[in-house]
């Protein structure tokens, strides 16, 4: 009989190996399962509030437009606002491109900012939308990470935000 | 007698393979552990970019531009005093109570998953059903201080709600001369 001695040895390894593939293929399942909703949740928070101030710029711009009013701070104020929101990328920088330079945060604080003084400009009591958000973006940078849509970490208590 | 002889050699079997069984599953038990964990951690980014880009970002882009357009009307018409103001408030406040859970596409692959564990007798997903738990609870006050009845069978908004009150804002801007797109 032949007798392979050396694979005797290593059959600990053997069956260690042979349940970690079995496991990572599982794993990989719930990791794309979570991984998704995590995403859906964020990419939706994220592009609501956008497309919010999107949908506001154009109502007023299109309110503009129809009554032949030429008010240029108002205007100057939803081009710029209209601009931000165009650089706002759609898909998670972290995947597409790692050494991007595009500031998501500082984008999106230029975005808010811009959007409130096109309020102002409007007469428009800047939505409670604008007081929700505003408390956001100010408070929250400094006590956690604005966006962890890159997740480097991914453990439970990380993702979850 | 023989049979002695016998019956210690088969228990001395039986001894080995149990041994052999346990060891065995041991070993693969930890490397399933271990290995899900990995596998897990590995493919977590990729799902989460894959659910940001193709299901998140498109349908709250789309939820967030009809409330943004609908909210300006209701507060410019609401100075204009026009007859479509009623219109512009029902419409605002519609899209305001629909929530993402209410429109959003179901994971089939999710859904599919936890089927199988389901017949394997482990639960999945829990902190889907947290979230889920969390708005019933919140639909529930809201019922409450809103003073109606406790019913839970009142309907959450559907797809087919949110393409109704699309058309409506439609239509209100189509009648106020407005082109959002394109001015």
């Amino acid at each position: 009989m032949d007798f392979d001695l050396e694979s005797l040895v290593h059959l600990e390894q053997t069956f260690y190996d042979f349940g970690y593939q079995d496991g990572l293929e599982h794993g990989r399942i719930h990791g794309l399962i979570e991984g998704r909703a995590l995403g859906r949740e964020k990419g939706f928070e994220m592009w609501e509030e956008l497309g919010f101030y999107e949908g506001f710029a154009k109502t007023w711009r299109a309110i503009y437009v129809k009554q032949g009013k030429e008010d240029s701070r108002a205007g100057n104020h939803i081009r710029h606002l209209l601009d931000l929101i165009s650089q706002f990328p759609k898909q998670n920088p972290s995947s597409s491109d790692s050494s991007s330079s595009l500031d998501i945060s500082r984008l999106l604080r230029q975005i808010r900012s811009r959007y409130k003084a096109l309020c102002s400009t409007l007469g428009a009591a800047a939505s409670l939308r604008a007081a929700d958000s505003a408390d956001d973006s100010v408070e929250q940078p400094a006590t956690r990470k604005p966006f962890v849509w890159p997740l480097e970490a991914p453990t439970q208590q990380d993702l979850s935000f | 007698m023989d049979s002695d002889w016998d019956e210690e050699v088969t228990s001395d079997l039986h001894a080995g393979e149990a041994e052999w069984t346990k060891m065995s599953s041991e070993f693969t038990n930890t490397g399933y552990r271990e290995g899900i964990t990995a596998g897990k951690e590995a493919a977590l980014q990729e799902g989460f970019d894959a659910g940001f880009a193709q299901v998140g970002v498109p349908i709250g882009h789309e939820l967030g531009l009809l409330r943004g357009i609908a909210s300006v009307l209701a507060a410019f018409l609401s100075s204009a005093t026009d007859q479509g103001q009623e219109e512009a408030r029902s419409i605002s406040s519609a899209l305001s109570s629909i929530r993402f859970s209410d429109i959003a596409p179901r994971d089939l692959e999710a859904e599919e998953h936890a089927r199988e564990h389901l017949e394997d007798g482990a639960p999945e997903l829990e902190e889907i059903d947290e979230k889920k738990k969390m708005e019933d609870l919140e639909d529930m006050l809201n019922r409450l201080s809103a003073g109606k009845s406790l019913r839970a069978d009142e309907a959450r908004p559907t797809l087919e709600d949110l393409q109704h009150l699309r058309e409506r804002l439609k239509n209100l801007m189509e009648r106020l001369g407005l082109d959002v797109e394109r001015s």
